[in-house]
């Protein structure tokens, strides 16, 4: 082209008179000629000759006129390239544009901003015809509605699951109390206690199961906590909830506590790793699990001795954590594994636990869950509230609440009682006594009728609520008041607690 | 976006025992509903312990060695840890094994008194 912009350039400046050289040079020859041929055949020459040089310069006008019209269509297919080269770039430039905006706007839109929002969140492009832009904007919104569309689909689709998996939580709740009711109230029956103990596990496996799929609804897990827990009880919360608990070996456990809302995330967080270890390694085999203090927490140590991860395992692992923020796909649901190591990565990411996943020295997989400082607190009991319940209640004896002369121990009943030759209990007359400083006091008519008690010994009835009668039978009697010997060690015994 | 509230956790059930905790009965005694082979113990026998609760014991055991310095009942325990019976004689069971507590025999149900006695007591009451 440029070469082709030269010429025309030479060409143009000397195209007038160039047209004229060949009829001149033409008309030259024909002069010479003319005076060279003998005289009878110049007439015809000069015809000849006049002939050809009209054409011949007819013709060259006719190619230089040509010429220029060439290079004019060439100067304007020029331009025309040129600028189409530069839509072309600015089209270029939109599509850079949209391949930037439209990711941006969708992340914006799955973080909640409506599909207006997302769109006026974007700078107009510069430069671009009206109309592209215009085009621009429209295929913008129609993804972002779409995609819109598609979220609210999705949203709705996993608000019926978190719906379900809470009733069934509710559920498997209600069912655990009264599993635990139905276990204190025939603990005395082994039989039963076993069966009503099988069923309560199953119910705990529900129970996570349910825990798991509102998890990856976005929702809580299962119930939530008011007080602290103790790790050792959480860990053992944790293996409650797995198929085979059994084979777990719960050894040392760092002694803190997991404050309220920390709990359940981190039980289920566990059971779910507990579960991958005890699935993924020979049923004779021993799972470790530990819980030890470290400078930014405690690390709970879960190790099987199972085949072991491949590299490639292990990545595809820890993509399975990391991938769990992108949201519930309901095709994963399908598939056990990922669908533990999604709800693990789920709940680390809410509660700031990390989880990473080792070869372990037993050769099979060593998974370190650490929960940060901030969920932790000193425990008061460390081996849970059954250690601090127990203490309470029996070491020291606490004065009991006075019931009857039934308390009065056999001995000092029998020194009271004067024994017949026979040995059989002697009655006798009683003396005098003051009346009794803790009595009820409605329940008793009057006390000079009780100063002026008589023979109430053995018919005396036991209990306290019975004295009354005591009283009104002395007063009926009218006999010299007499001590009730019983009711002498009663008092005796029951100030003596 | 969660439909609806999970369950609350209703405080302290009735007792003090792992009723509120997060683990079930059957991790307490790692599924054994009932001692592996027979031993003699019933609900009224009585349990002593012949040692202190050692570092990293099972809270259970540590708490019943705790609470048997005294002579307590099985059915004692059971009430005071808020265990069942069966979850308790397994516990037992255990310690026993190692040698960390004793069982006693219960005291003698009272026996009947003497036919003679009574014989006594019936010709005492006709004279009267």
């Amino acid at each position: 082209m440029v070469r082709a912009g030269t010429s025309t350039e030479v060409r143009v400046p000397s195209s007038a008179p160039i047209w004229l050289i060949p009829p001149a040079l033409l008309g030259g020859s024909a002069v010479v000629a003319l005076a060279l041929v003998p005289g009878h055949l110049r007439a015809a020459v000069a015809w000849c000759g006049a002939a050809a040089v009209l054409v011949v310069a007819l013709l060259a006008r006719e190619a230089v006129r040509r010429g220029r019209q060439l290079a004019a269509l060439r100067e304007r297919s020029a331009a025309d390239e040129a600028e189409l080269r530069r839509r072309l770039a600015a089209q270029e430039a939109q599509a850079v544009r949209l391949a930037k905006e439209l990711p941006a706007a969708v992340a914006r839109l799955q973080e909640g901003a409506l599909a207006e929002e997302a769109l006026s969140g974007l700078v107009p492009g510069v430069g671009s015809a009206p109309e592209l832009e215009e085009a621009h904007q429209a295929v913008l919104r129609s993804v972002l509605e779409a995609v819109e569309a598609e979220e609210g689909l999705r949203d709705s689709a996993q608000r019926a699951f978190v719906n379900i998996a809470r009733r069934v939580q509710a559920i498997v709740h209600q069912q655990s109390q009264d599993l635990r009711e139905m276990e204190d109230k025939h603990g005395e029956n082994p039989d039963v206690f076993g069966d009503l103990l099988h069923l309560d596990h199953g119910t705990a496996l529900i129970g996570r199961l349910a825990d798991s799929i509102a998890v990856l609804g976005s929702a809580r897990p299962g119930r939530q906590w008011q007080q602290d827990v103790p790790m050792f009880n959480v860990l053992r919360g944790a293996m409650s909830r797995i198929m085979d608990y059994r084979r777990i070996d719960l050894h040392s456990v760092a002694e803190f506590a997991v404050v309220g809302p920390a709990v359940e995330p981190l039980i289920h967080a566990v059971a779910e790793l507990l579960d991958n270890a005890t699935r993924y390694s020979p049923p004779q085999t021993r799972v470790h699990l530990t819980a030890m203090e470290t400078q930014t927490g405690v690390a709970v140590e879960i190790e099987d001795a199972g085949i072991g991860l491949t590299d490639e395992a292990r990545s595809r692992a820890e993509r399975a954590l990391a991938q769990a923020s992108a949201g519930l796909d309901l095709n994963d649901l399908g598939e056990t594994p990922r669908l533990g190591l999604a709800v693990v990565g789920r709940l680390s990411q809410a509660n700031d636990f990390t989880v990473s996943l080792r070869p372990s020295a037993y050769g099979g997989v060593r998974a370190v869950l650490t929960v940060p400082q901030r969920l932790l607190t000193v425990t008061p009991s460390p081996g849970g509230q059954i250690a601090r319940a127990a203490t309470l209640p029996p070491i020291r004896p606490r004065p009991r609440p006075m019931t009857g002369p039934s308390e009065t121990p056999a001995e000092e009943l029998e020194a009271a009682v004067p024994r017949a030759a026979n040995g059989l209990p002697q009655r006798r007359r009683h003396r005098a006594a003051a009346p009794p400083p803790a009595r009820p006091a409605g329940a008793v008519p009057a006390p000079s009728a009780a100063g002026a008690a008589a023979t109430a010994g053995p018919s005396e009835p036991p209990t306290e609520p019975g004295m009354w009668l005591a009283a009104f039978q002395s007063g009926v009697s009218a006999e010299p008041a007499a001590a009730d010997p019983m009711r002498n060690g009663d008092e005796a015994t029951s100030e003596g607690e | 976006m969660s439909g609806g509230d999970p369950p609350r956790y209703q405080g302290q059930g009735k007792g003090q025992g792992i009723e509120g905790g997060p683990e079930r009965l059957y991790v307490v005694t790692a599924g054994r509903d009932r001692a592996a082979e027979p031993v003699p113990l019933d609900l009224v026998t009585l349990i002593v312990s012949r040692g202190k609760p050692a570092r990293g014991m099972q809270p259970e055991h540590a708490a019943i060695l705790r609470m048997c310095t005294r002579p307590l009942s099985l059915v004692e325990i059971s009430a005071y840890t808020g265990l069942p019976a069966s979850t308790v004689s397994v516990l037992l069971t255990d310690l026993v094994d190692g040698g960390q507590v004793e069982t006693r025999a219960p005291v003698p149900a009272a026996e009947l008194p003497d036919p003679k006695l009574l014989e006594a007591v019936m010709d005492g009451l006709r004279k009267l």
